[in-house]
């Protein structure tokens, strides 16, 4: 009988200066050739095993090891990292923080040239690795200049090249838009299926997995082992668990008449050029209005627009033609880029995508402010951490702070930059639980989002494709006949590999 | 959103894009130190012809946008030598004729040689520097350094991969300053203003410091500097190129010591 891929047995670890352990008692094996998912809330250690199988946890990040944990034969704990690293191949969430150089072709032979092959292994291998994840003949392309997906995709083919037996993705989708989460999925759906490797993977959308998955490794809040079984035997069995928090409750029809907040005529704004040339048009002739108690979708993919429809609207950038108004209670229209930053935070707030960039404490409590912030910690799950480094959080807890720090202020306007990014069930539902507080007194919100679970708890959709507004109405009606190729990946008909079940909402 | 200026696209094709890095270095700093040991203005100018027949034939760099990138170095170097050309001491002997008078200023021929040799050495410095790091992307001048100079790998690839990062810190810096605005917290004075970069600056040095770890970690788990010996995907060898291009710098400084040896 052929060992496990992977076996554990009363596996933990500790990170050094933590009084709790990221994970323990984990006792499981992993057949070759097989897929399993790791499932579990948001910081429960799902990328310390990631991190563990790849031996970058214990041997490049100091901390206690308890338990054992093999990779094929080899204890990780024992192994040299540069003999695990031979056959282990770990793709992280960010695509930006694990590409290595500038152009496609070399990004790819990096981890072979680390391997020490041969060149003219190497030059055979990089256009296979690339044609495997449909980046044929993007060799001497930039890697800056592609798009988020196609930065995963090349990520994946980087941990492809050198042919691991173990494969683990952490997270591979959590920053792409559905088009390119879609791309990623049927990538892995083909290898699943091949069955040539062992594959672990992480995902908080289980939906699209499950399908996929051989085994399911359930963890709870404290990093321990719930359940290690078929997705047929997990999903019975802990469906609660998996499925968790709630959904966005049904939309309060909103007054047609409600004072506007926001306004935008014929908006546009261009960049600077990435490489060279004239600059990029992001966003082309924009009108649309927001009104007070009105929750806004701003929809499309990567790159559309989205983001600087909103740093237009919080006047962190200036229209190259075209205006964009805030309306105060007195009905004035005022340019929200000469308001004085004093007033701001009555007027509007923006919860950026990466939270870190809009801390301004460095105590999770004056995070939030005010005279008594720990109703508002204690509601965001937060309470514990009231006196931690806003920077030592989990990205999770970091998205929940930036969220935290707006309800204090409640602003006239909630500008939201895919507010459910990085963040579990549970994590959505304090998200949807804020956002319904704040519509209720009236607050107007805009959110750009490609989260197509929470559209239909928006009273309207803005639709952007490449910067010009494609789609404005009832979010019924977008969903019935979306203006472009939704291309929904909680819908994959194409993805299906493996003998694994499937979940139906 | 990013203030770096877009990198120049430059044909690579061109002889100076194709010869090694470490020979564009060798060439260039050949030319930096004969640039400030050449003490008149003729051999300058020479240098300078030759720098701008080096860009314009064999550079391959696009010439188009180079005055809107070249302008700060030009107008340095007109500043200073103008201002060491004014500033001459030979420009208080009343026996030299005078060329040009201002108020108390006055120039003089010595005074002029001085003012352009100065201009003409800082556009040759600065037009050296464009030579050396414009034909070739940061990759190829890792690959030669680490190839033919012996530097470290790490060092090398860890620089490429950090200068990745770089425009994403160059916007954490303007959006750090845009979330303090909308959280009211932007100072109105400009000593308030100053007052507020450290602040800034702790916030994008953490930010940048923990995508560099990240990066470092998934450096690793590639098996960078595993203590294994590296292969070469780009393999670096000088051939008649590179000796040409270093004979070429070489014969320049020559011509230019044999001129003022003639005059």
């Amino acid at each position: 009988m052929t060992p496990p891929a992977v076996s554990a047995s009363g596996f933990g670890w500790r990170y050094a200066g933590r009084s709790r352990p990221a994970l323990h008692d984990l006792s499981f094996n992993l057949e070759p050739g097989r897929l399993l998912l790791i499932a579990g809330p948001s910081g429960c250690g799902k990328s310390t095993l990631a991190r563990a199988l790849a031996g970058i946890v214990p041997h490049a990040l100091p901390g206690a090891w308890m338990g054992v944990l093999l990779v094929g034969e080899g204890e990780v704990a024992s192994t040299p990292p540069g003999v695990l690293g031979q056959r282990v191949g770990l793709v992280f969430q960010d695509p930006e923080t694990q590409l290595v150089m500038p152009h496609v072709a070399d990004e790819v032979a990096f981890g072979l040239e680390n391997r020490g092959w041969a060149r003219d292994r190497m030059l055979t291998a990089v256009p296979a690795a690339l044609a495997e994840v449909g980046l044929a003949g993007f060799e001497a392309r930039l890697t800056a200049a592609l798009s988020g997906g196609e930065q995963q995709r090349l990520a994946l083919a980087d941990v492809l090249a050198p042919l691991p037996e173990l494969l683990v993705l952490d997270e591979p989708t959590a920053n792409l838009d559905p088009p390119a989460t879609t791309a990623v999925l049927q990538r892995l759906a083909v290898l699943a299926a091949r069955r040539d490797r062992t594959i672990v993977v992480i995902e908080h959308r289980l939906e699209a997995l499950l399908p996929l998955a051989d085994h399911v490794l359930l963890l709870d809040d404290d990093g321990g082992q719930v359940a290690f079984g078929s997705p047929r035997e997990v999903v019975a069995r802990h469906a609660g668990a998996l499925a968790g928090g709630r959904t966005w409750p049904a939309v309060v029809p909103c007054v047609a008449d409600a004072p506007v907040v926001l306004a935008a005529d014929a908006v546009s704004a261009t960049y600077p050029p990435v490489i060279a040339g004239s600059p990029r048009t992001a966003v082309d002739r924009v009108s649309f209005v927001v009104r007070a108690g009105e929750r806004v979708a701003l929809v499309g993919p990567n790159g559309s627009g989205k983001s600087t429809v909103l740093h237009l609207a919080a006047g962190l950038r200036r229209p190259s033609s075209g205006s964009i108004r805030l309306t105060d209670p007195d009905g004035r229209r005022q340019d929200p880029a000469r308001l004085p930053s004093a007033t701001l935070p009555d007027r509007l707030a923006l919860v950026f995508q990466d939270p870190e960039v809009g801390f301004v404490a460095r105590r999770v409590t004056d995070e939030v402010g005010g005279d008594d912030p720990s109703p508002i910690l204690e509601r965001f799950g937060l309470a514990a951490l009231a006196d931690e480094d806003p920077f030592r959080l989990s990205t999770g807890e970091q998205r929940r702070l930036s969220l935290a720090a707006t309800a204090r202020q409640r602003p006239a306007l909630l500008l939201l930059d895919e507010p459910t990014f990085g963040l579990d069930e549970r994590g959505r539902g304090r998200v949807a639980a804020l956002l319904d507080e704040g519509r209720a007194v009236g607050q107007a919100q805009l959110m750009a989002t490609h989260d197509p679970r929470l559209l239909p708890g928006c009273d309207r959709v803005i639709a952007l494709h490449e910067g010009r507004l494609v789609f404005d109405g009832p979010a019924p009606a977008f969903l019935a006949s979306p203006p472009y190729e939704p291309a929904d990946p909680w819908r994959l008909g194409s993805v299906t590999a493996g003998d694994g079940v499937g979940v139906t909402r | 959103m990013s203030f770096l200026p877009a990198p120049l696209v430059v044909r690579s094709s061109a002889p100076l894009a194709r010869v090694s890095g470490v020979t564009r270095l060798a060439a260039g700093t050949i030319w930096l130190i004969a640039a400030a040991a050449i003490p008149d203005a003729e051999g300058e100018l020479v240098l300078l012809v030759a720098a701008l027949v080096g860009l314009v034939v064999w550079s391959g760099i696009p010439l188009r946008p180079l005055p809107g990138r070249m302008w700060p170095v030009a107008l340095a170097a007109l500043g200073l030598g103008l201002t060491a050309a004014l500033g001459n001491t030979a420009d208080r002997d009343p026996t030299l004729p005078t060329l040009l008078s201002w108020g108390p200023l006055r120039l003089t021929p010595p005074g002029l040689e001085a003012g352009v040799a100065l201009a003409v050495r800082l556009l040759v410095i600065g037009l050296t520097s464009l030579l050396v790091f414009a034909p070739a992307d940061l990759t190829r001048l890792a690959d030669a350094l680490v190839q033919q100079l012996r530097v470290p790998d790490r060092l090398a690839y860890g620089s490429v991969a950090a200068m990745g990062l770089a425009p994403r810190t160059a916007a954490d810096w303007q959006a750090t300053g845009a979330a303090r605005r909308l959280r009211g917290l932007s100072p109105r004075t400009p000593a308030g203003r100053l007052a507020a970069v450290p602040g800034r600056l702790l916030v994008v040095l953490v930010m940048a410091f923990r995508r560099g770890e990240r990066l470092a970690l998934a450096m690793d788990a590639r098996g960078f500097d595993s203590g294994l010996p590296r292969s070469r995907f780009r393999p670096v060898r000088a051939g008649p190129l590179d000796a040409l291009v270093l004979a070429a710098a070489i014969g320049t400084v020559l011509l230019v010591a044999v001129i003022g040896q003639l005059g």
